[in-house]
């Protein structure tokens, strides 16, 4: 079976540590990058099969991140996971019709990624 | 704890409750107590239990029974169940009912999530659905009464999107809206006690109950099921459970994890 991979993109070390930690022990190779412009240029590289994605980042924030992935060729394949700690309906709502597949709110656990990533059928 | 007190706790979880009690919960037996016994003033877990024992109060005795039964669950549990509950069950069932009712009981619901779960993937699809939720626990089924879940609750098991349609915000929980609360009714049962009345259903869920009960009460609640369940009807048990050395009265669904009908010597004969 082909390795699948996920990019955890997040501003902070720690959750990307925590993050990394959960999503390795789904099976998936990890990769890591601080902020949207860090992601968009790993994912020119190659797609990852799932971003896990924080919205609040410097230099270029998710939900910019999140419609310019889409808007690259190959880039509606991964399946994206906002992963945030805005808890407001109207930006959940925000975030997935710009294109997220599910939606994640911080804090979480690993039973939540890992229920999280069979609802959209990464694994 | 001492171990005395533990024997008493096991003998009474399998009576009232037909709860297998394993030796290794001890430690958590302790743990789940504590809350229970600072609830009903008393200054420790031995204290109430001593008093328990020396003058049995009905009020104090599920108290502890329902601390020590095992809450585990989360929406969408199993989620192949509710595809298929929605996608296949429900249409084929509706076919054969008058106006398309299909009556559905979530035994042993919890905290709700089960019971939440299957009425939400009802409503979406338009069925008439009328579901069923009982738990031995009051506080279980106060619970799931109030629809209040947490931001870890809610999010194990359900997509954002389908928490966004059939749940408000409201401080640091997530509540069921009015229309997916009016869809189950919940109601307090003991599945040792025998059916008090005629209600039968076309769908009965089971699920990771039977597993942790004593083996000598699990055929009894078998019986119990097969007589509230229609002819027709299917009973959902954990994916990974089986009834075989309990009962002749179901059969496994080929291909379908979790799912038994009726054996044909069960079916009544009505006619």
């Amino acid at each position: 079976m082909d390795v699948r991979t996920c990019l955890i993109v997040d501003d902070s070390r720690i959750i990307r540590k925590v993050a990394r930690r959960i999503v390795e022990g789904l099976g998936f190779e990890v990769d890591e990058a601080a902020d949207g412009i860090e992601a968009l240029s790993y994912c020119t590289g190659m797609m990852p099969d799932v971003v896990l994605l924080d919205w609040n980042m410097p230099v270029m924030d998710g939900l910019a991140f999140l419609r310019r992935l889409r808007t690259t060729p190959g880039g509606d394949k991964p399946k994206v996971l906002f992963c945030t700690i805005e808890t407001a309906p109207e930006r959940i709502a925000e975030a997935l019709s710009a294109g997220a597949d599910d939606y994640v709110m911080k804090p979480f656990d690993s039973e939540i990624l890992h229920s999280k990533f069979s609802e959209v059928g990464a694994v | 704890m001492i171990q005395d007190d533990f024997d008493r706790l096991q003998a009474l979880m399998a009576s009232r409750a037909g709860f297998r009690l394993g030796r290794d919960r001890i430690h958590l037996a302790e743990h789940r107590l504590a809350p229970v016994a600072r609830r009903e003033g008393f200054d420790s877990v031995d204290d109430m239990l001593a008093s328990l024992w020396a003058k049995p109060v009905a009020s104090l005795g599920w108290a502890v029974i329902e601390a020590l039964l095992n809450p585990e669950t989360w929406f969408r549990r199993d989620r192949t169940v509710f595809d298929t509950f929605a996608r296949e069950l429900l249409p084929a069932i509706a076919r054969a009912r008058p106006e398309g009712l299909v009556r559905v009981w979530s035994a042993g619901c919890s905290h709700g999530q089960e019971p939440y779960s299957l009425a939400m993937a009802g409503l979406e699809v338009g069925a008439n659905v009328e579901i069923v939720a009982t738990d031995l626990s009051q506080r279980a089924i106060e619970r799931g009464r109030a629809g209040s879940y947490t931001a870890f609750e809610i999010q194990r098991g359900l997509q954002a999107q389908t928490m966004l349609n059939w749940f408000d915000p409201a401080d640091d929980a997530w509540v069921a809206k009015p229309a997916l609360r009016a869809a189950v009714r919940f109601a307090r049962h003991n599945l040792l006690d025998a059916p008090a009345d005629a209600a039968r259903f076309d769908v009965i869920l089971c699920r990771n109950i039977l597993s942790e009960m004593d083996p000598a009460r699990r055929g009894q609640v078998v019986d119990g099921l097969e007589r509230r369940l229609v002819d027709d009807g299917v009973l959902i048990l954990g994916a990974d459970e089986r009834i075989d050395a309990d009962t002749v009265a179901f059969r496994p669904v080929t291909g379908r994890k979790g799912l038994f009908v009726k054996a044909p010597s069960a079916l009544s004969r009505a006619a």
